[in-house]
């Protein structure tokens, strides 16, 4: 055992340039898997920060049925005892009522469709970026009937600036009838999403409840967490047939899809590389034993068991995987740190309905630093099965052709 | 008085390689008994099958026919295990080429077989010593084979053969790729273990200095033994 363990240390320096090359080639490719799988980390944590910390938030409470098609008449009535038990739960960090309804904005100049959320200014800046998207006016001060904030494509569209004047016209609950209220422009907001910049408009709860008369209803009662990962929610306590939560999954299930395929991608990645890493190893410890094709004869001439020529080959495959893994750590954590520092700006590409506006801070985790150098080495040693039987099954005879 | 008892019976050994018109007979209907102590050179010109003998003897290669029988025991059916282990145990090698492991040192080379078979390290640090000084190599246990002269080389190969104390040592023409001088040398030290310690030695050599030195001399023609001289030692 420990003259095979020596011979395969050894060995393994015999053709330094060769060792570091290899090293090299694996380091690499374990470097790009723990690259890949933080920055597949990075933009997932940001996307779904980005998704539910703008204004969605972790999970929605509606009167079931609402979701399919907003019907203002779908409202939880009476929210006062559900937005107090919500907001005693642990986990639940906010809990911001909202109303929402189809409307008509008209201003002196234009006339455009949106989406006008009635919201509660406090509750809303504590769970979403409302208040730190505004570009021009103040947020919803909550003491002014007439005050609304506009995206600011929308307040393009309609052509109008601070102060203007614009009509809101929403159908009303219980019969469907027109409503009209006037309100003035008191800030513009840009959230850096057309979709969002371009559709929504927000008033004050209470001025909305007024305009759809609705009293005390709301249409959805949007929750932040007190953390985003491995919160625990007791959806079954209240759910029930007039009752839905959903969690951010469900709720843009469009993106939960393509987290989920991130991962599936992050994990095909990987698998490519390693059957490239693979390949190339196999490649070099073939180049290796064909080298030493005479020495093998000669060990196994000496009485050198075909299991310990085997077992010699693995050790120098398990030596190589050491150090390839090591390397790795080091120029993949490296670099993973850096960019998990610095971070990388995507400049505003929207991917999945989702717009990266702020750099893409790549997440370490611990499995990167263990889980994936530990199956580059056991992938090492695994690759090395192959050439280790083709030297285990060497004839000595065949082996040593020059002398004996 | 020397021990003289059977080592090796050889019995009917034939060796084929090819088949049908292109047959070749490396060996053909080879009886011989090698007794133990002996000094014996196998002889014969190129392509007459002295290598052939050796690697079937040392258990390299398998017979097409016959058997060899070594301390009583039938090599020619031995699994690989069993051949493997057999080598280890009774078979000292000294090649041509030196063949030490180049990434190890002399005394590390030396120490190679009798680690595979389990000796002690007290032991094995015991009989590489001896067999260093024996050899004349004292001071040169560190060294790489890359770091010692060819003479020097074949000298680790000898003691390596002998350390673990085999029942034969074979020899492939082992003075062939040294000079006079050292294979001179060489060959005296050979022969001063063969009869300080009644070492059986087996050398397949075109050198006419160890036929001189030889005890018997095995002469191979076309697979056959065309002669077989024993000299009062």
């Amino acid at each position: 055992m420990v003259i095979t363990l020596k011979l395969a240390l050894r060995n393994i320096f015999r053709n330094s340039r060769r060792t570091w090359l290899t090293v090299g080639l694996i380091a690499c490719g374990l470097a790009t898997l723990m690259f890949t799988d933080a920055m597949v980390k990075g933009i997932s944590q940001a996307m779904v920060q980005i998704a539910t910390g703008t204004f969605l938030g972790e999970a929605q409470v509606h009167r079931t049925g609402f979701r399919e098609n907003n019907d203002v008449d779908l409202f939880l009535p009476d929210t006062e005892e559900l937005l107090q038990s919500l907001r005693e739960l642990p986990t639940v960090k906010v809990a911001a009522p909202r109303i929402l309804a189809g409307a008509m904005l008209a201003s002196a100049q234009n006339v455009a469709g949106a989406m006008v959320y009635g919201i509660d200014p406090g509750a809303e800046a504590a769970l979403g970026k409302i208040k730190q998207a505004m570009v021009q006016g103040e947020y919803l001060s909550g003491l002014l009937e007439t005050e609304i904030l506009l995206g600011d494509q929308l307040a393009d569209l309609l052509e109008v600036e601070m102060g203007d004047r614009v009509v809101v016209t929403v159908s009303q609950s219980n019969g469907g009838e027109l409503a009209q209220e006037l309100f003035r422009v008191s800030g513009i907001f840009r959230f850096n999403d057309r979709m969002l910049d371009q559709n929504l408009a927000f008033i004050n709860l209470s001025s909305g409840q007024r305009m759809l008369a609705i009293d005390n209803g709301v249409h959805e009662i949007a929750l932040g967490f007190t953390q985003q990962k491995n919160t625990i929610f007791p959806w079954q306590q209240f759910n029930h047939d007039q009752l839905e939560t959903l969690s951010w999954r469900e709720l843009i299930p469009q993106l939960s899809g393509v987290l989920n395929m991130s991962d599936i991608s992050a994990l095909i990645v990987a698998g490519i590389l390693f059957v490239l890493v693979s390949l190339g190893l196999i490649n070099s410890m073939f180049m290796s034993i064909y080298e030493r094709q005479y020495e093998f004869g000669v060990l196994l001439a000496l009485g050198t068991r075909r299991s310990q020529l085997f077992c010699q080959i693995l050790w120098e495959g398990f030596f190589l995987g050491i150090l390839s893994a090591l390397a790795g750590v080091v120029l993949g954590g490296g670099l993973s740190y850096w960019k998990a520092v610095t971070g990388i700006d995507y400049g505003n590409l929207e991917m999945s309905g989702v717009t990266l506006q702020e750099p893409i801070y790549l997440v370490l985790s611990w499995q990167q630093f263990t889980l994936m150098p530990l199956i580059i080495i056991v992938m090492t040693v695994t690759a090395c099965i192959y050439p280790a039987l083709h030297a285990a099954r060497l004839v000595p005879t065949d082996a040593m052709r020059k002398t004996l | 008085m020397q021990e003289q008892s059977t080592v090796f019976e050889i019995q009917h050994l034939n060796r084929y390689f090819g088949s049908g018109e292109i047959q070749v007979k490396a060996l053909d209907d080879i009886n011989l008994t090698i007794e133990r102590g002996e000094f014996t050179a196998i002889v014969g010109p190129s392509g007459s099958g002295k290598s052939t003998l050796l690697q079937l003897m040392g258990g390299l290669d398998s017979p097409s026919a016959g058997d060899i029988i070594l301390d009583g025991k039938s090599i020619a059916h031995m699994s690989g295990k069993e051949l493997s282990d057999f080598r280890r145990d009774h078979i000292g090698f000294i090649f041509q080429a030196y063949n030490l492991i180049p990434v190890l040192s002399a005394e590390e080379n030396i120490e190679y077989i009798m680690l595979l078979q389990g000796v002690p390290e007290q032991e094995r640090k015991q009989r590489v010593q001896a067999i260093l000084q024996q050899v004349g190599l004292q001071g040169f246990a560190e060294r790489r084979p890359a770091q010692l002269s060819g003479g020097q080389q074949q000298r680790v190969a000898v003691a390596r053969a002998m350390v673990s104390r085999p029942s034969i040592i074979l020899a492939d023409e082992p003075t062939a790729n040294l000079d006079s001088h050292t294979g001179a040398a060489l060959l005296d030290m050979m022969k001063t273990l063969n009869e300080q310690e009644n070492m059986t030695f087996v050398f397949s050599t075109h050198d006419p200095k160890i036929m001189e030195r030889a005890d018997r001399l095995i002469r191979l023609v076309d697979g056959k033994v065309a002669e077989d001289i024993r000299r009062a030692a």
